[in-house]
Protein backbone atom coordinates (compact mmCIF):
# COMPACT_ATOMS: atom_id res chain seq x y z
CA UNK A 1 0.00 0.00 0.00
CA UNK A 2 1.32 3.42 -0.93
CA UNK A 3 1.58 6.44 1.31
CA UNK A 4 -0.18 9.80 1.43
CA UNK A 5 1.58 13.14 1.26
CA UNK A 6 1.27 13.61 5.03
CA UNK A 7 2.62 10.13 5.81
CA UNK A 8 5.61 10.66 3.52
CA UNK A 9 6.55 14.19 4.49
CA UNK A 10 6.30 13.48 8.22
CA UNK A 11 8.30 10.26 7.88
CA UNK A 12 11.02 12.16 6.07
CA UNK A 13 11.04 14.90 8.69
CA UNK A 14 11.01 12.50 11.65
CA UNK A 15 13.86 10.47 10.16
CA UNK A 16 11.68 7.37 9.91
CA UNK A 17 11.42 4.94 7.06
CA UNK A 18 7.68 5.33 7.00
CA UNK A 19 4.75 6.50 9.06
CA UNK A 20 1.07 5.60 9.10
CA UNK A 21 -1.93 7.78 9.85
CA UNK A 22 -2.56 7.87 13.58
CA UNK A 23 1.10 7.57 14.54
CA UNK A 24 2.62 10.24 16.77
CA UNK A 25 5.95 11.64 15.57
CA UNK A 26 8.28 14.30 16.84
CA UNK A 27 9.73 16.64 14.23
CA UNK A 28 11.80 19.77 13.99
CA UNK A 29 9.68 22.12 11.90
CA UNK A 30 11.38 24.19 9.20
CA UNK A 31 9.47 27.30 10.15
CA UNK A 32 7.37 28.59 13.03
CA UNK A 33 5.02 31.38 11.94
CA UNK A 34 3.60 33.82 14.49
CA UNK A 35 1.88 37.21 14.13
CA UNK A 36 0.54 39.87 16.49
CA UNK A 37 0.18 37.11 19.08
CA UNK A 38 4.00 36.91 19.28
CA UNK A 39 3.93 39.25 22.29
CA UNK A 40 1.71 36.81 24.21
CA UNK A 41 3.76 33.83 23.02
CA UNK A 42 6.95 35.60 24.08
CA UNK A 43 5.46 36.11 27.55
CA UNK A 44 4.68 32.37 27.77
CA UNK A 45 8.14 31.56 26.39
CA UNK A 46 9.75 33.56 29.21
CA UNK A 47 7.77 31.59 31.80
CA UNK A 48 9.39 28.38 30.55
CA UNK A 49 12.66 29.74 31.83
CA UNK A 50 14.71 29.34 28.65
CA UNK A 51 16.69 32.43 27.71
CA UNK A 52 17.06 31.94 23.96
CA UNK A 53 14.84 30.54 21.24
CA UNK A 54 16.12 27.16 20.07
CA UNK A 55 16.77 28.31 16.52
CA UNK A 56 16.23 31.98 15.55
CA UNK A 57 16.20 31.06 11.85
CA UNK A 58 13.08 28.93 12.42
CA UNK A 59 10.99 31.92 13.49
CA UNK A 60 9.00 33.98 11.01
CA UNK A 61 7.12 36.86 12.61
CA UNK A 62 4.67 39.09 10.74
CA UNK A 63 2.65 41.92 12.27
CA UNK A 64 -0.63 41.83 10.35
CA UNK A 65 -3.72 41.43 12.53
CA UNK A 66 -4.29 44.94 13.80
CA UNK A 67 -1.87 47.06 11.79
CA UNK A 68 -1.15 49.91 12.13
CA UNK A 69 -2.01 49.61 15.83
CA UNK A 70 -5.60 50.71 16.46
CA UNK A 71 -4.99 51.84 20.02
CA UNK A 72 -2.51 51.87 22.87
CA UNK A 73 -3.10 48.22 23.82
CA UNK A 74 -2.24 46.99 20.34
CA UNK A 75 0.66 49.43 20.07
CA UNK A 76 2.12 48.09 23.31
CA UNK A 77 1.75 44.54 22.04
CA UNK A 78 3.55 45.39 18.79
CA UNK A 79 6.27 47.10 20.81
CA UNK A 80 6.78 43.94 22.89
CA UNK A 81 7.07 41.88 19.70
CA UNK A 82 9.70 44.19 18.22
CA UNK A 83 11.68 44.03 21.46
CA UNK A 84 11.50 40.22 21.46
CA UNK A 85 12.68 40.08 17.83
CA UNK A 86 15.67 42.29 18.63
CA UNK A 87 16.52 40.41 21.82
CA UNK A 88 16.39 36.98 20.15
CA UNK A 89 18.15 37.99 16.93
CA UNK A 90 15.27 36.91 14.69
CA UNK A 91 15.92 38.12 11.15
CA UNK A 92 12.66 37.03 9.49
CA UNK A 93 10.58 39.79 11.06
CA UNK A 94 8.12 41.70 8.89
CA UNK A 95 6.69 44.81 10.47
CA UNK A 96 3.35 46.48 9.65
CA UNK A 97 2.68 47.11 6.00
CA UNK A 98 4.34 43.98 4.57
CA UNK A 99 1.06 42.12 4.54
CA UNK A 100 -0.75 39.11 5.96
CA UNK A 101 1.46 36.43 7.47
CA UNK A 102 0.12 33.65 5.21
CA UNK A 103 1.00 35.71 2.14
CA UNK A 104 4.28 37.14 3.39
CA UNK A 105 5.58 33.71 4.51
CA UNK A 106 5.85 32.30 0.96
CA UNK A 107 6.68 35.65 -0.65
CA UNK A 108 9.76 35.95 1.53
CA UNK A 109 10.89 32.41 0.79
CA UNK A 110 9.74 30.62 3.95
CA UNK A 111 7.58 27.96 2.28
CA UNK A 112 8.72 25.28 -0.16
CA UNK A 113 7.74 21.80 -1.30
CA UNK A 114 8.37 19.25 1.44
CA UNK A 115 8.78 21.85 4.20
CA UNK A 116 7.07 21.37 7.57
CA UNK A 117 5.60 24.63 8.83
CA UNK A 118 3.64 25.25 12.00
CA UNK A 119 2.02 28.56 12.86
CA UNK A 120 0.01 30.08 15.68
CA UNK A 121 -2.86 30.86 13.36
CA UNK A 122 -5.62 28.59 12.11
CA UNK A 123 -5.05 29.55 8.48
CA UNK A 124 -1.46 28.30 8.47
CA UNK A 125 -2.50 25.47 6.08
CA UNK A 126 -2.40 28.13 3.33
CA UNK A 127 1.29 27.34 2.75
CA UNK A 128 0.26 23.85 1.60
CA UNK A 129 -0.36 25.47 -1.78
CA UNK A 130 3.41 25.17 -2.24
CA UNK A 131 3.58 21.48 -1.41
CA UNK A 132 4.47 22.10 2.23
CA UNK A 133 2.95 20.41 5.28
CA UNK A 134 1.57 23.42 7.15
CA UNK A 135 -0.63 23.27 10.25
CA UNK A 136 -2.01 25.67 12.83
CA UNK A 137 -1.12 25.36 16.51
CA UNK A 138 -1.93 27.34 19.66
CA UNK A 139 0.07 29.90 21.55
CA UNK A 140 1.23 27.60 24.32
CA UNK A 141 2.54 25.18 21.77
CA UNK A 142 4.18 27.93 19.72
CA UNK A 143 6.06 28.98 22.86
CA UNK A 144 7.14 25.37 23.36
CA UNK A 145 8.37 25.14 19.75
CA UNK A 146 10.33 28.35 20.26
CA UNK A 147 11.98 26.86 23.32
CA UNK A 148 12.63 23.32 22.12
CA UNK A 149 12.64 23.61 18.34
CA UNK A 150 10.46 20.49 18.22
CA UNK A 151 6.81 19.51 18.09
CA UNK A 152 4.80 16.30 18.37
CA UNK A 153 2.37 15.70 15.54
CA UNK A 154 -0.18 13.00 14.95
CA UNK A 155 0.13 11.85 11.35
CA UNK A 156 -3.27 12.80 9.94
CA UNK A 157 -5.61 10.65 7.92
CA UNK A 158 -5.95 11.98 4.38
CA UNK A 159 -8.81 12.99 2.18
CA UNK A 160 -8.36 13.58 -1.53
CA UNK A 161 -10.29 16.06 -3.64
CA UNK A 162 -10.09 15.34 -7.34
CA UNK A 163 -11.32 18.24 -9.45
CA UNK A 164 -11.62 17.26 -13.10
CA UNK A 165 -12.55 19.46 -16.08
CA UNK A 166 -12.25 23.26 -16.01
CA UNK A 167 -14.06 25.90 -13.97
CA UNK A 168 -16.52 28.03 -15.94
CA UNK A 169 -15.98 31.76 -16.37
CA UNK A 170 -16.41 33.79 -13.16
CA UNK A 171 -16.36 30.66 -11.03
CA UNK A 172 -13.19 30.50 -8.94
CA UNK A 173 -11.20 28.59 -6.37
CA UNK A 174 -13.24 30.31 -3.66
CA UNK A 175 -16.42 28.83 -5.08
CA UNK A 176 -14.80 25.38 -5.10
CA UNK A 177 -13.86 25.81 -1.43
CA UNK A 178 -17.29 27.02 -0.37
CA UNK A 179 -18.97 24.22 -2.29
CA UNK A 180 -16.73 21.63 -0.62
CA UNK A 181 -17.28 23.06 2.86
CA UNK A 182 -21.03 23.00 2.26
CA UNK A 183 -20.69 19.37 1.23
CA UNK A 184 -18.34 18.24 4.01
CA UNK A 185 -19.59 20.61 6.75
CA UNK A 186 -17.42 22.52 9.21
CA UNK A 187 -15.97 19.33 10.70
CA UNK A 188 -15.93 17.16 7.57
CA UNK A 189 -12.15 17.10 7.38
CA UNK A 190 -11.40 17.30 11.13
CA UNK A 191 -7.75 16.39 11.84
CA UNK A 192 -7.35 15.40 8.17
CA UNK A 193 -4.79 16.24 5.55
CA UNK A 194 -6.63 17.36 2.41
CA UNK A 195 -4.93 16.74 -0.93
CA UNK A 196 -6.16 18.75 -3.91
CA UNK A 197 -5.53 17.40 -7.40
CA UNK A 198 -6.94 17.33 -10.92
CA UNK A 199 -7.12 19.36 -14.10
CA UNK A 200 -8.91 22.34 -12.60
CA UNK A 201 -6.26 22.59 -9.85
CA UNK A 202 -3.41 22.37 -12.36
CA UNK A 203 -5.04 25.17 -14.33
CA UNK A 204 -5.21 27.43 -11.26
CA UNK A 205 -2.61 30.07 -10.50
CA UNK A 206 -0.53 29.63 -7.36
CA UNK A 207 -2.61 32.38 -5.75
CA UNK A 208 -5.87 30.56 -6.43
CA UNK A 209 -4.42 27.37 -4.96
CA UNK A 210 -3.67 29.37 -1.82
CA UNK A 211 -7.38 30.15 -1.58
CA UNK A 212 -8.13 26.41 -1.54
CA UNK A 213 -5.60 25.52 1.13
CA UNK A 214 -6.54 28.60 3.17
CA UNK A 215 -10.23 27.67 3.28
CA UNK A 216 -9.50 24.06 4.23
CA UNK A 217 -9.28 25.28 7.82
CA UNK A 218 -13.04 25.87 7.65
CA UNK A 219 -13.71 22.16 7.15
CA UNK A 220 -11.50 21.32 10.09
CA UNK A 221 -8.45 20.22 8.09
CA UNK A 222 -5.12 19.92 9.87
CA UNK A 223 -3.34 20.79 6.66
CA UNK A 224 -4.07 20.91 2.94
CA UNK A 225 -1.74 20.47 0.03
CA UNK A 226 -1.50 21.01 -3.70
CA UNK A 227 1.18 19.03 -5.47
CA UNK A 228 3.92 21.33 -6.68
CA UNK A 229 4.34 21.74 -10.45
CA UNK A 230 6.12 24.05 -12.90
CA UNK A 231 3.90 26.96 -11.79
CA UNK A 232 4.94 26.41 -8.18
CA UNK A 233 8.63 26.21 -9.04
CA UNK A 234 8.42 29.35 -11.18
CA UNK A 235 6.70 31.21 -8.34
CA UNK A 236 9.29 30.10 -5.81
CA UNK A 237 12.30 30.86 -8.03
CA UNK A 238 14.31 33.72 -6.59
CA UNK A 239 12.47 33.47 -3.26
CA UNK A 240 13.60 30.18 -1.72
CA UNK A 241 17.34 29.86 -1.36
CA UNK A 242 17.75 26.33 0.04
CA UNK A 243 17.45 23.18 -2.05
CA UNK A 244 14.29 21.15 -1.58
CA UNK A 245 12.82 17.84 -2.62
CA UNK A 246 9.11 17.83 -3.47
CA UNK A 247 7.01 15.13 -1.80
CA UNK A 248 4.20 13.51 -3.78
CA UNK A 249 1.51 11.14 -2.56
CA UNK A 250 1.75 7.61 -3.96
CA UNK A 251 -0.87 6.69 -6.54
CA UNK A 252 -2.10 3.83 -4.34
CA UNK A 253 -2.14 5.73 -1.03
CA UNK A 254 -4.96 5.04 1.45
CA UNK A 255 -7.54 7.81 1.81
CA UNK A 256 -10.43 7.98 4.26
CA UNK A 257 -12.44 9.58 1.48
CA UNK A 258 -12.00 10.58 -2.14
CA UNK A 259 -14.24 13.33 -3.45
CA UNK A 260 -14.53 13.70 -7.19
CA UNK A 261 -16.04 16.85 -8.59
CA UNK A 262 -16.68 18.03 -12.11
CA UNK A 263 -15.47 21.64 -11.99
CA UNK A 264 -17.36 22.58 -15.13
CA UNK A 265 -20.70 22.12 -13.35
CA UNK A 266 -19.94 24.46 -10.44
CA UNK A 267 -21.72 27.80 -9.93
CA UNK A 268 -20.63 30.73 -7.75
CA UNK A 269 -21.30 29.90 -4.09
CA UNK A 270 -22.09 32.02 -1.04
CA UNK A 271 -21.72 31.10 2.64
CA UNK A 272 -24.70 32.52 4.52
CA UNK A 273 -24.76 33.64 8.16
CA UNK A 274 -23.48 32.48 10.63
CA UNK A 275 -21.39 29.44 9.68
CA UNK A 276 -19.04 28.84 6.76
CA UNK A 277 -20.78 25.56 5.92
CA UNK A 278 -24.16 27.25 5.44
CA UNK A 279 -23.54 27.39 1.71
CA UNK A 280 -25.92 28.12 -1.16
CA UNK A 281 -25.46 28.86 -4.87
CA UNK A 282 -25.38 32.63 -5.38
CA UNK A 283 -28.63 32.39 -7.35
CA UNK A 284 -30.45 31.42 -4.15
CA UNK A 285 -29.33 34.46 -2.17
CA UNK A 286 -29.20 37.00 -4.99
CA UNK A 287 -31.06 40.20 -4.20
CA UNK A 288 -30.08 40.40 -0.53
CA UNK A 289 -29.15 44.02 0.25
CA UNK A 290 -25.67 44.71 1.65
CA UNK A 291 -24.10 47.72 3.37
CA UNK A 292 -20.48 46.77 2.87
CA UNK A 293 -18.32 44.66 0.59
CA UNK A 294 -14.81 43.54 1.55
CA UNK A 295 -12.32 42.35 -1.06
CA UNK A 296 -9.05 41.10 0.38
CA UNK A 297 -7.67 39.05 3.32
CA UNK A 298 -5.46 35.95 3.27
CA UNK A 299 -8.21 34.15 1.36
CA UNK A 300 -8.68 36.51 -1.59
CA UNK A 301 -6.43 39.55 -1.44
CA UNK A 302 -3.99 38.58 -4.18
CA UNK A 303 -3.34 40.20 -7.55
CA UNK A 304 -5.56 37.72 -9.42
CA UNK A 305 -8.42 38.49 -7.01
CA UNK A 306 -8.04 42.25 -7.37
CA UNK A 307 -7.83 41.85 -11.15
CA UNK A 308 -11.16 40.01 -11.27
CA UNK A 309 -12.79 42.74 -9.19
CA UNK A 310 -11.32 45.50 -11.35
CA UNK A 311 -12.48 43.78 -14.50
CA UNK A 312 -16.07 43.91 -13.23
CA UNK A 313 -15.89 47.44 -11.79
CA UNK A 314 -13.71 49.17 -14.41
CA UNK A 315 -15.37 52.32 -15.74
CA UNK A 316 -18.37 51.83 -13.46
CA UNK A 317 -19.27 52.93 -9.96
CA UNK A 318 -20.40 50.98 -6.92
CA UNK A 319 -24.03 51.35 -5.85
CA UNK A 320 -25.07 54.25 -3.68
CA UNK A 321 -25.11 53.34 0.01
CA UNK A 322 -22.53 50.56 -0.34
CA UNK A 323 -19.04 50.78 1.14
CA UNK A 324 -16.39 48.83 -0.74
CA UNK A 325 -13.21 48.07 1.21
CA UNK A 326 -10.21 46.73 -0.71
CA UNK A 327 -7.17 45.43 1.10
CA UNK A 328 -4.37 43.68 -0.79
CA UNK A 329 -2.85 40.68 0.97
CA UNK A 330 0.67 42.10 0.86
CA UNK A 331 2.85 45.00 -0.18
CA UNK A 332 3.99 42.93 -3.16
CA UNK A 333 0.39 42.42 -4.29
CA UNK A 334 -0.41 46.08 -3.72
CA UNK A 335 2.58 47.16 -5.80
CA UNK A 336 1.71 44.76 -8.61
CA UNK A 337 -1.92 45.90 -8.60
CA UNK A 338 -0.78 49.53 -8.65
CA UNK A 339 1.54 48.88 -11.57
CA UNK A 340 -1.27 47.25 -13.55
CA UNK A 341 -3.71 50.05 -12.88
CA UNK A 342 -6.01 47.69 -10.98
CA UNK A 343 -5.98 49.84 -7.85
CA UNK A 344 -6.67 53.00 -9.85
CA UNK A 345 -9.69 51.32 -11.44
CA UNK A 346 -11.04 50.13 -8.09
CA UNK A 347 -10.61 53.51 -6.44
CA UNK A 348 -12.24 55.26 -9.39
CA UNK A 349 -15.17 52.87 -8.98
CA UNK A 350 -15.61 54.04 -5.39
CA UNK A 351 -13.46 51.61 -3.39
CA UNK A 352 -11.79 52.59 -0.12
CA UNK A 353 -8.22 51.26 -0.12
CA UNK A 354 -6.85 49.84 3.13
CA UNK A 355 -3.26 48.92 3.87
CA UNK A 356 -2.13 45.30 3.40
CA UNK A 357 -3.11 43.33 6.50
CA UNK A 358 -6.02 41.47 8.05
CA UNK A 359 -8.18 44.60 8.12
CA UNK A 360 -11.80 44.16 9.21
CA UNK A 361 -11.81 40.35 8.89
CA UNK A 362 -11.45 39.73 12.60
CA UNK A 363 -13.50 42.68 13.69
CA UNK A 364 -10.84 44.64 15.52
CA UNK A 365 -10.66 47.72 13.29
CA UNK A 366 -11.00 49.14 9.77
CA UNK A 367 -14.59 48.46 8.87
CA UNK A 368 -16.51 46.98 11.80
CA UNK A 369 -20.26 46.82 11.31
CA UNK A 370 -23.11 48.50 13.19
CA UNK A 371 -26.12 46.48 14.43
CA UNK A 372 -28.36 45.37 11.58
CA UNK A 373 -25.72 45.81 8.89
CA UNK A 374 -24.68 43.24 6.30
CA UNK A 375 -21.28 42.64 4.69
CA UNK A 376 -20.39 40.40 1.80
CA UNK A 377 -16.73 39.52 2.21
CA UNK A 378 -14.13 37.48 0.36
CA UNK A 379 -12.66 36.40 3.72
CA UNK A 380 -12.96 32.96 5.30
CA UNK A 381 -15.20 33.32 8.38
CA UNK A 382 -18.72 34.59 8.88
CA UNK A 383 -19.13 33.71 12.55
CA UNK A 384 -21.71 35.78 14.36
CA UNK A 385 -20.23 39.04 15.54
CA UNK A 386 -16.88 38.47 13.85
CA UNK A 387 -16.82 41.83 12.05
CA UNK A 388 -18.21 44.13 14.70
CA UNK A 389 -21.76 44.02 16.07
CA UNK A 390 -23.24 40.69 17.15
CA UNK A 391 -26.37 41.84 15.36
CA UNK A 392 -24.66 42.20 12.01
CA UNK A 393 -24.45 39.51 9.35
CA UNK A 394 -21.66 38.32 7.07
CA UNK A 395 -21.92 36.50 3.75
CA UNK A 396 -18.81 35.02 2.13
CA UNK A 397 -18.18 34.86 -1.59
CA UNK A 398 -15.59 35.10 -4.33
CA UNK A 399 -13.92 38.32 -5.52
CA UNK A 400 -16.16 38.24 -8.62
CA UNK A 401 -19.32 37.88 -6.52
CA UNK A 402 -18.07 40.63 -4.21
CA UNK A 403 -17.39 43.04 -7.07
CA UNK A 404 -20.75 42.31 -8.71
CA UNK A 405 -22.45 42.84 -5.35
CA UNK A 406 -20.67 46.16 -4.79
CA UNK A 407 -21.83 47.28 -8.21
CA UNK A 408 -25.51 46.61 -7.57
CA UNK A 409 -25.81 46.91 -3.78
CA UNK A 410 -27.43 43.50 -3.52
CA UNK A 411 -25.87 40.04 -3.62
CA UNK A 412 -25.37 39.46 -7.34
CA UNK A 413 -24.40 36.56 -9.56
CA UNK A 414 -21.11 37.65 -11.15
CA UNK A 415 -22.05 35.86 -14.37
CA UNK A 416 -24.79 38.43 -14.86
CA UNK A 417 -22.81 41.66 -14.79
CA UNK B 1 0.27 13.15 39.78
CA UNK B 2 -3.15 14.56 38.95
CA UNK B 3 -6.43 12.73 39.41
CA UNK B 4 -7.40 10.72 36.36
CA UNK B 5 -10.98 10.37 37.51
CA UNK B 6 -13.10 13.40 38.31
CA UNK B 7 -16.66 14.01 39.44
CA UNK B 8 -18.53 17.26 39.00
CA UNK B 9 -21.70 19.10 38.20
CA UNK B 10 -22.61 19.09 34.50
CA UNK B 11 -23.62 21.92 32.18
CA UNK B 12 -25.25 20.64 28.99
CA UNK B 13 -24.90 23.27 26.27
CA UNK B 14 -28.11 23.11 24.26
CA UNK B 15 -29.40 25.47 21.58
CA UNK B 16 -32.81 27.14 21.41
CA UNK B 17 -34.36 23.92 20.03
CA UNK B 18 -32.99 21.91 22.94
CA UNK B 19 -30.40 20.04 20.87
CA UNK B 20 -26.78 19.70 21.90
CA UNK B 21 -24.96 22.69 20.47
CA UNK B 22 -22.80 21.72 17.45
CA UNK B 23 -19.98 23.79 15.95
CA UNK B 24 -19.43 26.04 18.95
CA UNK B 25 -16.64 28.13 17.45
CA UNK B 26 -13.86 30.04 19.13
CA UNK B 27 -15.65 33.35 18.59
CA UNK B 28 -18.63 32.02 20.56
CA UNK B 29 -16.33 30.77 23.31
CA UNK B 30 -14.06 33.79 23.56
CA UNK B 31 -15.00 36.61 21.23
CA UNK B 32 -12.36 38.38 19.19
CA UNK B 33 -13.13 41.68 20.88
CA UNK B 34 -11.29 40.36 23.96
CA UNK B 35 -8.25 39.01 22.14
CA UNK B 36 -5.98 41.65 23.65
CA UNK B 37 -6.45 39.94 27.03
CA UNK B 38 -3.57 37.62 27.85
CA UNK B 39 -3.84 37.34 31.67
CA UNK B 40 -5.58 34.11 32.67
CA UNK B 41 -7.34 35.74 35.63
CA UNK B 42 -9.15 38.17 33.34
CA UNK B 43 -10.37 35.59 30.83
CA UNK B 44 -12.98 33.65 32.79
CA UNK B 45 -15.60 36.42 32.83
CA UNK B 46 -15.98 36.40 29.02
CA UNK B 47 -16.38 32.62 28.60
CA UNK B 48 -19.21 31.75 26.16
CA UNK B 49 -20.52 35.31 26.23
CA UNK B 50 -21.16 35.16 22.47
CA UNK B 51 -23.05 31.85 22.61
CA UNK B 52 -26.77 32.45 22.30
CA UNK B 53 -28.56 31.52 25.51
CA UNK B 54 -25.32 31.07 27.46
CA UNK B 55 -24.08 34.66 27.71
CA UNK B 56 -24.09 34.56 31.53
CA UNK B 57 -22.30 31.21 31.81
CA UNK B 58 -19.27 32.71 33.54
CA UNK B 59 -21.47 33.94 36.40
CA UNK B 60 -23.16 30.57 36.83
CA UNK B 61 -20.24 28.21 36.50
CA UNK B 62 -18.23 27.03 39.49
CA UNK B 63 -14.79 25.51 39.76
CA UNK B 64 -14.99 21.75 39.26
CA UNK B 65 -17.96 21.88 36.86
CA UNK B 66 -18.04 19.87 33.62
CA UNK B 67 -19.36 20.96 30.24
CA UNK B 68 -21.08 18.89 27.55
CA UNK B 69 -21.60 19.92 23.91
CA UNK B 70 -22.14 18.40 20.46
CA UNK B 71 -19.96 18.07 17.38
CA UNK B 72 -16.87 20.10 16.50
CA UNK B 73 -16.53 22.02 19.76
CA UNK B 74 -13.88 24.75 19.43
CA UNK B 75 -13.82 25.01 15.66
CA UNK B 76 -12.32 28.12 14.12
CA UNK B 77 -9.35 30.13 15.26
CA UNK B 78 -6.26 28.94 17.10
CA UNK B 79 -6.74 31.44 19.93
CA UNK B 80 -5.41 30.16 23.23
CA UNK B 81 -7.96 32.14 25.23
CA UNK B 82 -10.75 29.83 24.04
CA UNK B 83 -9.09 27.08 26.10
CA UNK B 84 -7.68 29.24 28.86
CA UNK B 85 -11.01 30.90 29.71
CA UNK B 86 -12.30 27.50 30.90
CA UNK B 87 -9.14 26.93 32.89
CA UNK B 88 -9.66 30.36 34.44
CA UNK B 89 -13.13 29.28 35.60
CA UNK B 90 -11.77 25.98 36.91
CA UNK B 91 -13.82 23.86 34.49
CA UNK B 92 -12.76 20.27 35.18
CA UNK B 93 -13.45 18.78 31.73
CA UNK B 94 -15.29 19.31 28.47
CA UNK B 95 -17.21 16.37 27.02
CA UNK B 96 -18.22 16.63 23.36
CA UNK B 97 -19.01 14.44 20.39
CA UNK B 98 -15.90 15.84 18.68
CA UNK B 99 -13.53 18.80 18.85
CA UNK B 100 -11.90 21.21 16.42
CA UNK B 101 -8.41 19.97 15.55
CA UNK B 102 -6.37 22.93 16.77
CA UNK B 103 -8.62 23.34 19.80
CA UNK B 104 -7.99 19.77 20.82
CA UNK B 105 -4.22 20.22 20.67
CA UNK B 106 -4.41 23.50 22.56
CA UNK B 107 -6.44 21.92 25.32
CA UNK B 108 -4.22 18.84 25.55
CA UNK B 109 -1.12 21.00 25.71
CA UNK B 110 -2.66 23.23 28.37
CA UNK B 111 -3.80 20.30 30.51
CA UNK B 112 -7.53 20.96 30.05
CA UNK B 113 -9.25 17.55 29.87
CA UNK B 114 -11.29 17.02 26.72
CA UNK B 115 -13.40 13.89 26.48
CA UNK B 116 -14.42 12.77 23.01
CA UNK B 117 -17.76 10.96 23.27
CA UNK B 118 -18.52 9.84 19.68
CA UNK B 119 -21.94 8.40 20.52
CA UNK B 120 -23.19 11.55 22.17
CA UNK B 121 -25.64 12.25 19.34
CA UNK B 122 -27.41 9.09 20.52
CA UNK B 123 -27.04 9.47 24.28
CA UNK B 124 -26.94 13.26 24.70
CA UNK B 125 -30.67 13.41 25.53
CA UNK B 126 -30.01 11.43 28.70
CA UNK B 127 -27.84 14.15 30.21
CA UNK B 128 -29.21 17.24 31.92
CA UNK B 129 -27.65 20.34 33.38
CA UNK B 130 -27.17 19.72 37.08
CA UNK B 131 -26.38 16.00 36.68
CA UNK B 132 -23.44 14.70 38.65
CA UNK B 133 -21.03 13.12 36.21
CA UNK B 134 -17.91 11.07 36.78
CA UNK B 135 -15.33 10.72 34.03
CA UNK B 136 -12.34 8.40 33.97
CA UNK B 137 -9.67 9.70 31.59
CA UNK B 138 -7.80 6.40 31.44
CA UNK B 139 -10.75 4.14 30.62
CA UNK B 140 -13.15 6.62 29.01
CA UNK B 141 -15.90 5.57 31.41
CA UNK B 142 -18.59 8.18 31.98
CA UNK B 143 -21.03 7.71 34.86
CA UNK B 144 -24.20 9.77 35.15
CA UNK B 145 -25.66 10.36 38.63
CA UNK B 146 -23.70 7.41 40.08
CA UNK B 147 -25.95 5.02 38.20
CA UNK B 148 -25.94 5.22 34.42
CA UNK B 149 -22.70 4.18 32.66
CA UNK B 150 -21.56 5.30 29.20
CA UNK B 151 -18.42 4.74 27.18
CA UNK B 152 -16.42 7.66 25.83
CA UNK B 153 -12.90 7.60 24.37
CA UNK B 154 -10.01 7.26 26.80
CA UNK B 155 -7.19 9.77 26.64
CA UNK B 156 -4.46 9.00 24.12
CA UNK B 157 -1.07 8.16 25.57
CA UNK B 158 0.43 11.58 24.91
CA UNK B 159 -2.72 13.34 26.15
CA UNK B 160 -2.58 11.43 29.42
CA UNK B 161 1.14 12.05 29.86
CA UNK B 162 0.78 15.81 29.30
CA UNK B 163 -2.27 15.96 31.57
CA UNK B 164 -0.52 14.10 34.36
CA UNK B 165 2.52 16.36 34.09
CA UNK B 166 0.27 19.45 34.22
CA UNK B 167 0.85 20.93 30.80
CA UNK B 168 3.15 20.73 27.81
CA UNK B 169 5.95 22.62 29.58
CA UNK B 170 5.95 20.40 32.66
CA UNK B 171 5.71 17.38 30.37
CA UNK B 172 8.76 18.64 28.49
CA UNK B 173 10.71 18.79 31.73
CA UNK B 174 9.78 15.23 32.70
CA UNK B 175 10.68 13.96 29.25
CA UNK B 176 14.14 15.50 29.49
CA UNK B 177 14.96 14.41 33.03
Amino acid sequence: MGKTFAEKVLAQKAGLKQTTAGQIVTVKPDRLLTHDNTSAIAATFRKIGVARVADPSMNVIVLDHVTPAADETYATSHQATRAFVAEQGISAFYDIGEGICHQVLPEKGHAWPGAVIVGSDSHTPTAGAFGAFAAGIGRTEAAAVMATGEIWLRVPESLRVQLREMLPSRVSAKDVSLYLIGLLRADGADYCSVEFAGEAISAMSVGERMTLTNMSAEMGAKNAVVEPDEKTFAWLAGRVSQPFTPVFADADAAYTRIIELDASTLAPQVACPHTVDNVAPVTEVAGKRVDQVVIGTCTNGRLEDLRVAAEILRGKHIAQGVRLLVLPASRENLQAALAEGVITDLIAAGATLLNPGCGPCLGAHQGCMAPGETTLSTSNRNFKGRMGSKDATIYLGSPATAAATALTGVITDPREV
Amino acid sequence: MKATQITGRLWVLRDAEGNLYNDIDTDMIFHNRYLHITALAQMGQYTLDNLKGWEDFALRAQAGDLIMAGRNFGSGSSRQQAVDCFRALGIAAIIAESFGAIYKRNAINSGLPLIAFPELSKYGVRFQTGDTVTVNFVTGDVLRNSAEPFQAQPFSKVQLAIYEAGDLFEYGKTAES
